[in-house]
């Protein structure tokens, strides 16, 4: 498949994807962080007007990776809503949309942070709540990278980012994956989202993620 | 005029000047208007008098006592103001007050002000917004008679400026027959100033202060400048002639153009006069405003025997020990020079003098060019924004704040401004949609609620937590996101560019004020730093610093370099500079005015071509990435860029045949926008710009103290906001306005195509020269100076101009 860098850790097969999602072909599990859904209108409940389509953006990204890849089954890593007011009725209104023509898949969400306030997510969801954290295999499966967790994590929250300097004042800033010894920690998967700069030196590997191929530095 | 006035005057043994006395008739007549005058020649005092004047013969309108409002661009210098106008009212015996107001105020004094206000009141843009964002914004504003706008040319082209456009429109809604006068420099269009300042079609008078005394513009002139200049040392070869103008006088300021420069400055003065550490100092924008406060003190007191600054002190009060200017490096405009040589030499008997200290040979050109340019008095232009939205967005609010409005007399009034007198109606209902439906009407958010309509019309914003953030943000009109920086132990020095600190690593070391500093920690908006004892601390750079030659400086450079094609040395500058000039003409030609030169010349690293339009560096990176991409649509060719001031290069490392190429279409102004959006990373651009835009509108906050938890839910980068808007909402008008703001303040469009008219009109000069020639020399080193650190740097410029010396000292039969 195009785009897609394949690394092996913990002795699992693991596929980054281009569209900032993780794939364990071995289990059929997709992985997704922070996904942030209903973002723009928590802004516009605060009186900041940004317009209202990233949901749905995010939700076709979702859409056209369960095509590609027929997981069986999707995590979250936290942060499913990015607050209280994302529970409004034209966001569930989409993401229950969206569950009907995915019905078959079994979807879990870890907690995160931003979910304390936010809520659970409505039960129509069918999406199974994982206050703590969820092992699975040689994984553990986390919003905070942890270090008391057995396994090799595998988080979120950090919405990681690598600023590549080209020549002059040339400077992109991408999402990336990040991994080390016994943790990796995975691009912030919603549109609406920002990143936080990490620094390469301390990671072993950073695979940096454009909209057409993910590559490594 | 009442007999306290001219009984102040002849107490001191003074007489009015003329344009005083002017000015006092023209507003006890009831004109508004501007006074154009250099800095220290008494126009405060004209319109200070002319407004009590007026205040004394006309009755207060209303209760609230404030009648003159007293706009400044700076917050130093409002203290200072207010300090002065205070000491006169006194002297006066009037019974009235004056009072302050600005970012700075403490919480009693702004307490102390809104229980009882003065009837002057000396503040800002910034400051006049919030206070119009009160629920009691009529009662406190509404009996002001005039307004006065100090230093109007500062203010005129920036978003400030429109700030206070808009804010005088309200106040001339609460009182239709508000006077508004404006002080200003000298500029080259100060009728478009003055229709700027008092909107509508409304006339008003032009005074012409005092004409400036004498001013003496020279120069340091190196005793042997070198044949091939770059800036790459920061030029302080010129230091011991440097040290021996600040022994020669009581008191210096020594300009530089860049921050980066003042504090390399300040560390080599200090390393060869350590003797001088407690007098001389350092001011510029980013130091915290209590050094500068103290530096300001030191230089009115005339303790310091010199200042190393930047454009933080073109502006103020005088100083009257002060009787030298230096500037280092090239002024970059007239209006800048006039403005810092006016510093100085306000004692009697003095004359104003500014020194030009080059720091490379290119330099002293632009030191007689900025000479003839200022006894010509052919000072640059500046023209008011056309109607920037994000101010409009942060306006409407502000008004739905302070009173509320409804939608036909707001549109009436903010089209009383310059700014907005072309607003379409069109544009009005995508600003109001933007404010009252979060976006297009059509879509209608129902959780978006900011401006909201009652029954009768009137728009008002109902949220309280919505009103606390819009107050807090209406300060930070302009700026980078600045962070703090402060020692772990808590001192604060001052603050940064966000975007400087983001680019050092924790341990890396920069000068900072004069010192050198280890970065430990960023932490909400404060970088935490100890003092470093590192050799190679990085001095810092900041954006922005490196301004172009404006088009007035640069058509004066252009006039002496004809003088040199036509060997007439008549600048003693000019004359230091004839080997260089000899050596061009040597190895290529001098063009005139009428003439463009086109050098292409080959070199181990490949086929350059240099062209040199003389039109400034923004000009020139602009038409270097013109020129490259229409090449490139020709003949599948890659190129490096680089421009500078004077020219730029094209370097290709494949073989070109520049001949063909070189032709009329090359240079045409047909489909120029479209192909710059091409060639230029234009979406880029606009991103970054759209930093401002979104702070304006009040998409982003800065962080600030005491910001509640529930504020980082809406934490989101401007870049964050300007994908989603673009992917989105593709038609957002700010999205426009970042693609012009970037076209025409990055890339100043108009001056390009004007160019590209006059570079057609032009004789082609192609010339193939067999080295690269001192015009040249400046641009290969741009090129490289962003590969190299500036060490290597040195090394490799030491080499290459070894060997270019070589050549040009060679018997002449063997230059071609």
């Amino acid at each position: 498949m195009n785009g897609i860098c394949r690394v092996v850790v913990a002795g699992e097969e693991l596929w980054l994807l281009p569209e900032r999602a993780m794939l364990w072909p071995a289990r059929r599990t997709l992985l997704a962080a922070d996904p942030h859904f209903g973002k723009a209108a928590v802004f516009r409940a605060r009186g900041i007007p940004v317009p209202s389509g990233s949901t749905g953006g995010t939700l076709a990204s979702l859409a056209s990776l369960v095509a590609q890849h027929a997981p069986e089954c999707l995590v979250f890593l936290g942060d499913f809503f990015h607050g209280k007011r994302s529970q409004n009725d034209a966001t569930l209104g989409a993401l229950q949309a969206w569950r009907r023509a995915h019905s078959r898949l079994h979807v879990q969400l870890v907690q995160g942070n931003h979910d304390r306030h936010s809520g659970a997510p409505p039960d129509e969801l069918d999406i199974e709540w994982i206050a703590d954290t969820l092992a699975d295999g040689p994984f553990t499966f986390s919003h905070h990278a942890r270090e008391d967790a057995p396994g090799y994590v595998l988080s979120g929250h950090l919405h990681p980012a690598i600023n590549l300097f080209g020549p002059g004042r040339d400077h992109v800033r991408l999402p990336c994956f990040v991994f080390g010894v016994d943790n990796a920690i995975l691009p912030a998967f919603g549109e609406f989202t920002g990143g936080a700069a990490v620094d390469r030196l301390n990671w072993q590997r950073v695979f940096a993620v454009t909209q057409e191929r993910v590559f490594e530095l | 005029m009442d007999e306290r006035f001219s009984r102040w005057f002849s107490d001191r043994g003074w007489l009015p000047f003329a344009f005083q006395r002017e000015v006092w008739d023209a507003l006890a007549a009831g004109n508004s208007g501007l006074l154009h005058a250099s800095t220290g020649s008494g126009k405060t005092l004209a319109i200070w008098f002319a407004a009590l004047a007026w205040a004394l013969e006309n009755a207060p309108r209303q209760a609230s006592p404030l009648r003159i409002l007293w706009i400044t661009p700076m917050r130093a210098l409002a203290q200072d103001t207010g300090r002065a106008l205070s000491e006169s009212l006194r002297e006066l015996e009037l019974g009235w007050e004056v009072g302050v107001r600005t970012g700075d105020t403490s919480s009693a004094q702004r307490t102390r002000l809104d229980k009882r206000l003065p009837i002057a009141l000396v503040t800002t843009p910034e400051t006049v917004s919030l206070l119009m964002s009160r629920d009691g914004a009529q009662e406190q504003l509404g009996g002001v008679d005039l307004v006065i706008v100090d230093e109007w040319h500062e203010l005129l082209g920036s978003k400030r400026g429109v700030q206070t456009q808009l804010a005088i429109a309200r106040l001339r809604r609460w009182n239709p027959n508000l006077l508004v006068w404006g002080l200003s420099a000298t500029l080259g269009n100060l009728s478009h100033a003055l229709s700027v300042l008092l909107g509508g079609d409304r006339a008003g008078v032009i005074v012409q202060g005092k004409v400036p005394k004498h001013m003496i513009i020279d120069t340091i002139i190196p005793t042997r400048p070198d044949r091939f200049p770059w800036g790459g040392h920061m030029g302080t070869t010129l230091l011991a002639q440097v040290i021996a103008e600040i022994e020669d006088s009581a008191s210096t300021l020594l300009f530089t153009n860049t921050r980066s420069q003042a504090e390399t400055w300040y560390r080599a003065l200090l390393e060869a006069r350590p003797d001088w550490a407690a007098l001389i100092a350092l001011h510029h924008g980013s130091i915290d405003h209590k050094v500068r406060n103290w530096v300001e003190a030191g230089l009115k007191e005339g303790r310091l025997r010199a200042v190393v600054s930047t454009s933080s002190l073109d502006l103020g009060v005088d100083f009257l020990p002060v009787d030298r200017v230096l500037q280092v490096g090239s002024p970059k405009g007239v209006a800048r020079l006039l403005q810092r040589a006016g510093r100085s030499g306000h004692a009697p008997g003095r004359v104003s003098r500014a020194t030009c200290v080059p720091t490379h040979s290119f330099e002293l050109v632009e030191a007689a060019a900025a000479r003839r340019a200022t006894v010509a008095r052919r000072v640059e232009p500046r023209d008011s924004p056309r109607k920037p939205i994000d101010v409009l967005l942060q306006h409407i609010v502000t008004v739905a704040l302070g009173g509320g409005f409804k939608r036909d007399d707001l549109l009436a009034e903010v089209r009383e401004t310059w700014a907005y007198r072309h607003l379409t109606d069109d544009e009005w209902r995508w600003a109001l949609d933007f404010v009252i439906n979060g976006g297009n009407a059509l879509r209608a958010y129902p959780e978006y609620r900011k401006v909201v309509a009652d029954d009768a019309g009137v728009h008002r914003v109902p949220d309280r937590t919505i009103a606390k953030r819009h107050r807090m943000s209406v300060g930070t009109i302009v700026g980078d996101a600045s962070v703090e920086v402060r020692f772990l132990r808590g001192g604060r020095i001052g603050t940064v560019e966000e975007s400087f600190l983001s680019r050092l690593q924790p341990g890396e070391s920069f000068v900072f004020a004069g010192r050198k500093l280890e970065l430990v920690r960023v932490n909400e908006m404060v970088g935490y730093v100890r003092k470093s004892s590192s050799p190679n601390a990085s001095i810092t750079r900041w954006m922005g610093g490196r301004m172009p030659l404006s088009s007035e400086l640069a058509a004066a450079v252009r006039e002496l370099i004809t003088s040199a094609a036509h060997d007439e040395y008549d600048e003693p500058e000019l004359l230091a500079l004839r080997p260089l000039f000899e050596l061009q003409k040597r190895w290529s030609i001098i063009p005139t005015q009428d003439e463009l030169l086109v050098e292409a010349v080959q070199s181990r690293e490949g086929h350059h071509l240099f062209v040199f339009p003389f039109a400034g560096r923004l000009v020139h990176t602009g038409l270097a990435a013109l020129l490259a991409w229409r090449l490139a649509r020709r003949q599948p060719l890659t190129f490096s860029l680089a421009a500078n001031d004077y020219g730029f290069e094209l370097l290709c490392p494949e073989p070109v045949e520049w001949n063909g190429l070189i032709d009329a279409p090359l240079f045409s102004t047909k489909d120029l926008s479209e192909d710059i959006v091409h060639s230029m990373n234009a979406g880029e651009m606009a991103r970054r710009r759209f930093r401002e835009i979104a702070r304006v509108s009040g998409l982003v906050f800065q962080g600030f103290p005491g910001a509640q938890k529930s504020m980082r839910q809406l934490q989101a980068s401007s870049g964050l906001i300007y994908d989603v808007f673009a992917r989105y909402d593709p038609d957002n008008l700010l999205l426009r306005q970042a693609r012009e703001e970037s076209l025409q303040q990055e890339l100043e469009l108009s001056r390009l195509r004007e160019t590209l008219d006059s570079m057609q009109q032009r004789t082609l000069r192609f010339v193939r020269p067999t080295h690269v020639t001192p015009f040249a020399f400046p641009l290969l080193i741009e090129r490289i100076r962003e590969k190299l650190s500036t060490e290597k740097l040195a090394d490799r410029v030491a080499r290459m101009v070894k060997a270019l010396e070589r050549a040009a000292d060679r018997p002449q039969k063997e230059a071609a």
